[in-house]
């Protein structure tokens, strides 16, 4: 399954060192990303045509040592921004 | 004219008759009451606050509601355009009630500003903003400040003005709960504090008057540059410890009355106060030590 953003003129983003704080205009609500999700929602940013949670665990450092369990990681953290309207599947 | 001017009677006959139109800062408040202990108040604690003519951002008026209530056990009540917001409180808590309910003004109208639920002082045009809960230790550590050099912006609501991104004053009396009342009477001997008012929902409050620079500079803004969240702890040393900014930034947004209200520009404007300040939080037990860290930190480069 592939992931995109909401449409990115619906976020407001500043980065403080390695966190992220983003603001999603279309439900109003202001969260705190620390580092890996926040690393995550820009990859997923930067990407037009969406990532697959494999894609995203192996541009963050996923390696044959977490594997699976990585991949895992990815899906639950794209379920997280799902639930807070940041990101959907594309299919 | 000031409220110190009224001598006498007048200021009693002005707030029992066509009602005192009290400035502080931004804000002209059209007051009246027939009770002696808000005009007693308002007279002790607002002395140097300018009376001003004509329009008048918001009328209270803090009076006792009527019934037979109001012989047996009296009550105070106040209103704002002639309208309850609050259920009646015992009949001494005027003064009191007024203080609350001019909160509440500010917090539930002025919306051209970002109001933080936050204690705020400056020094050298820079602003110290302390966001935290009630029992904190905030309003305290915030009347120590104010009677070691740093000018009284407000005791409980930052106000953010989204056009310049600083802070506008709205000096007003600082509010001391329970054992925070002898702690400033020790710290500050000179302080002027109201009659302390027992069993409020509070506990036992008393007002402290604002230093009259403070009043007397109420137009001039500050820049964010630090925010502090205090948390007193009986014993502990005063230090102040690293606040990630991001951390800094939720506190901002989780404190402030009408966050949602400005959408973007909400955003916006904590954002630029947070790449301003440096954020830390801070324990003290002790007020005179706190006083010190304060200083230092007003004195780094």
């Amino acid at each position: 399954m592939r992931w995109h953003t909401v449409p990115r003129e619906t976020l407001s983003l500043r980065t403080f060192d390695d966190e992220l704080v983003v603001r999603n205009g279309a439900t109003g609500s202001t969260h705190l990303l620390q580092p890996l999700a926040a690393e995550a929602l820009k990859l997923l940013l930067e990407a037009s045509n969406g990532m697959t949670a494999a894609e995203l665990a192996a541009r963050l450092g996923n390696d044959a040592e977490d594997g699976a369990a990585g991949i895992a990681a990815m899906e639950d953290l794209l379920s997280e921004f799902k639930r807070l309207g940041l990101a959907e599947p594309i299919d | 004219m000031i409220v110190g001017d009224l001598e006498g009677e007048a200021l009693a006959r002005l707030l029992s008759g066509p009602g005192l139109r009290l400035r502080t800062g931004p804000v002209v408040t059209r007051i009246t009451s027939p009770l002696d202990d808000v005009a007693h108040g308002v007279g002790l604690l607002y002395r140097d606050h300018p009376v001003d003519e004509g329009f008048a951002d918001f009328h209270v008026r803090i009076d006792r509601p009527a019934g037979l209530r109001r012989w047996l056990k009296p009550q105070v009540q106040f209103r704002f355009d002639g309208w309850p917001p609050f259920y009646p409180l015992p009949g001494d808590q005027g003064f009191p009630i007024l203080e609350w309910g001019m909160n509440w003004c500010v917090s539930t109208t002025c919306h051209q500003y970002l109001i933080v639920h936050a204690a705020v002082v400056e020094r050298g045009g820079k602003a110290l903003i302390l966001p935290a809960p009630p029992g904190s230790g905030k309003s305290t550590l915030c009347a120590g400040l104010v009677h070691r050099g740093w000018r009284l912006l407000s005791d409980e609501l930052t106000l953010l003005d989204p056009g310049s991104g600083q802070v506008m004053p709205v000096p007003r009396p600082v509010s001391l709960k329970n054992a925070s009342i002898e702690v400033i009477g020790r710290f500050a001997p000179q302080s002027v504090l109201s009659p302390t008012v027992h069993d409020t929902l509070k506990g036992s409050v008393a007002h402290m008057k604002p230093p009259v620079e403070s009043v007397h500079r109420a137009l001039e803004g500050a820049a964010p540059r630090w925010l502090v969240l205090p948390r007193y702890r009986a014993g502990a040393q005063a230090r102040l410890e690293p606040l990630p900014k991001g951390r800094a930034f939720m506190h901002l947004v989780e404190s402030a009355f009408n966050y949602h209200l400005h959408g973007r520009g909400g955003f916006e404007v904590i954002g630029c106060a947070i790449e301003a300040c440096d954020c830390f939080e801070f324990a003290y037990g002790d007020l005179e030590e706190a006083a010190t860290v304060f200083a230092e930190l007003a004195d780094r480069p």
